[in-house]
């Protein structure tokens, strides 16, 4: 987005909204899916959303969380509706990178878990870069 | 050839459409509104944090405080909540009482929220005409409950005060002329060529970009998802309760289900008055301790409060997730995104009913 010379630096207030009761247990449960720590995914959080989503991101996870299961189990396990559609944690792009490389070791005879530990692995470099 | 340029236009945060202040930076294309982006902060009141460590009948008079427009809601999910938690059930009469008083509450908001969209499109005689029905709804909150808005009517195990036999015929004589004039101004909206060039297909949002944001209340039920909390109360159940749905997901659709909504609470009232038991309106009950997530159906969709209560009824934990909330993220990321016009931004957004008093509580 633009800058503007008027701008204020809205990392404060993005993150009095983080530290809210709803917010912060979303925030937990999103870091303990990905395997990162709390602190590490807030400052993600606060870089990619606005303060809009950031509001609204316990409902938005819990419609996520209640959406019925697709036919593919690695995208699930992924996220890849949850953390792209739902939540804008990644872009659709960082997203695809990290599921075809899990579908890739899947492909090549690899375990479920495995490849979901791989796929989260590059999603976790995505947050922690 | 027309050249065509990106430019960052900063709408906001102090706007003469806009009741309260918000900025929404729109990224543009020409005319086209290719992204938004919300800057909150303007007003946060921090009042769940204020909430925390008091007691209940501290927090009943924080609720209302927590939005002008749907205080009488914010009084009435607390206060419910505060029930669920104690198991008190207040008496049938107090319980039509409630449902008297939220249903004049949300025309009084609905009323405003189309003034404002009629405003911001230039239909000043039309707003004007709502805000005048305004104050007789308002008049009839203040007979019933004494305040016109912060009304604090309701009570764990009751309302306040009866109504008294000559309120009740002054209130169905005054939803008899609410319901003559608003016909007149419904017919005036939908049939407006005028408004339909500004409202018709403009600012959609599907059905399934609604699911996903979580939208709730008349934004929702505008894209065709019939959801209203109301349908799931006891007392509504017993009056009889359907929610109105449209299916264009347009600014037009929204403001029609107010229009819509309006003339069913008047019948909702008029069959709470006619079903209305007599006996006592204050049951009585103590406040105890516990946890509950308790919703209720504001004027501009679901109200959810989360509460933790000590066994004296002190609130240990509370938070409100008020409508705004997923109105306001479905309205700047999917309405806004791809408005043909930087001129439709406004009505846009004002066309979802937005409530930054309750947004940033």
């Amino acid at each position: 987005m633009t800058k503007y010379l008027y701008e204020k630096d809205l990392r404060p207030l993005k993150y009095n909204i983080l530290v809210g009761p709803r917010q912060d247990r979303t925030v937990k449960a999103m870091a303990d899916r990905l395997g990162v720590r709390r602190q590490v995914l807030r400052r993600h959080l606060i870089e990619r959303l606005d303060m809009s989503n950031l509001e609204n991101m316990p409902a938005r996870w819990e419609v996520g969380c209640a959406a019925p299961a697709s036919d593919d189990a690695l995208a699930d396990a992924l996220g890849c509706e949850l953390f792209v559609e739902n939540i804008a944690v990644f872009t659709p792009s960082e997203m695809e990178a990290a599921y075809e490389k899990a579908r890739d070791l899947v492909d090549d005879g690899a375990p479920l878990e495995t490849a979901v530990k791989e796929g989260k692995k590059a999603l976790k470099e995505v947050i922690t870069s | 050839m027309k050249k065509t340029v990106d430019v960052s236009i900063p709408v906001g945060p102090v706007h003469p459409c806009w009741k309260e202040p918000v900025r929404i930076k729109c990224e543009t294309r020409g005319e086209h509104v290719i992204g938004t982006e919300v800057e909150l902060g303007y007003m946060k009141k921090g009042i769940e944090r204020i909430m925390q460590g008091r007691p209940w009948q501290e927090v009943m008079f924080l609720a209302e405080r927590v939005c002008g427009i749907c205080s009488v809601v914010h009084n009435m999910v607390f206060i419910e909540a505060m029930e669920t938690i104690s198991e008190i059930t207040p008496p049938p009469r107090a319980a039509y009482l409630r449902v008297v008083v939220n249903e004049l509450d949300r025309m009084a908001s609905h009323l405003i929220a189309n003034f404002s969209y009629c405003y911001t499109i230039e239909h000043e005689t039309l707003a004007m005409y709502l805000l005048n029905e305004r104050e007789y709804v308002l008049d009839m909150l203040e007979m019933i409950t004494g305040n016109r808005v912060n009304t604090a009517y309701m009570i764990p195990g009751g309302v306040r005060y009866d109504l008294r036999e000559e309120d009740a015929a002054t209130l169905r004589a005054t939803l008899d002329r609410l319901e003559e004039n608003l016909r007149r101004y419904t017919k005036m909206f939908a049939g407006g060529p005028l408004i339909a060039l500004r409202s018709k297909g403009v600012g959609i949002l599907t059905k399934e970009e609604a699911l996903e944001a979580h939208a709730v209340g008349p934004t929702a039920r505008a894209s065709g998802i019939a959801v209203d909390c109301r349908s799931n109360h006891p007392t509504y159940q017993e009056i009889g309760f359907e929610p109105v749905v449209r299916t264009e997901g347009d600014n037009y659709a929204r403001i029609m289900v107010r229009f819509e909504e309006l003339m069913q609470s008047i019948g909702l009232i008029r069959r709470a008055l006619a079903m209305m038991p007599e006996g006592p309106v204050r049951g009585g009950g103590e406040c105890k301790g516990g946890k509950v997530r308790y919703s209720g159906e504001a004027p501009r969709g679901e109200l959810t409060y989360f509460i933790r209560a000590d066994r004296y009824g002190r609130v240990e934990e509370i938070a409100i997730q008020t409508p705004s909330i997923m109105n306001i993220d479905a309205c700047t990321h999917y309405m806004l995104k791809g408005v043909i016009s930087i001129a439709d931004v406004t009505s846009t957004f004002i066309s979802s009913d937005p409530c930054i008093a309750c947004n940033e509580r």
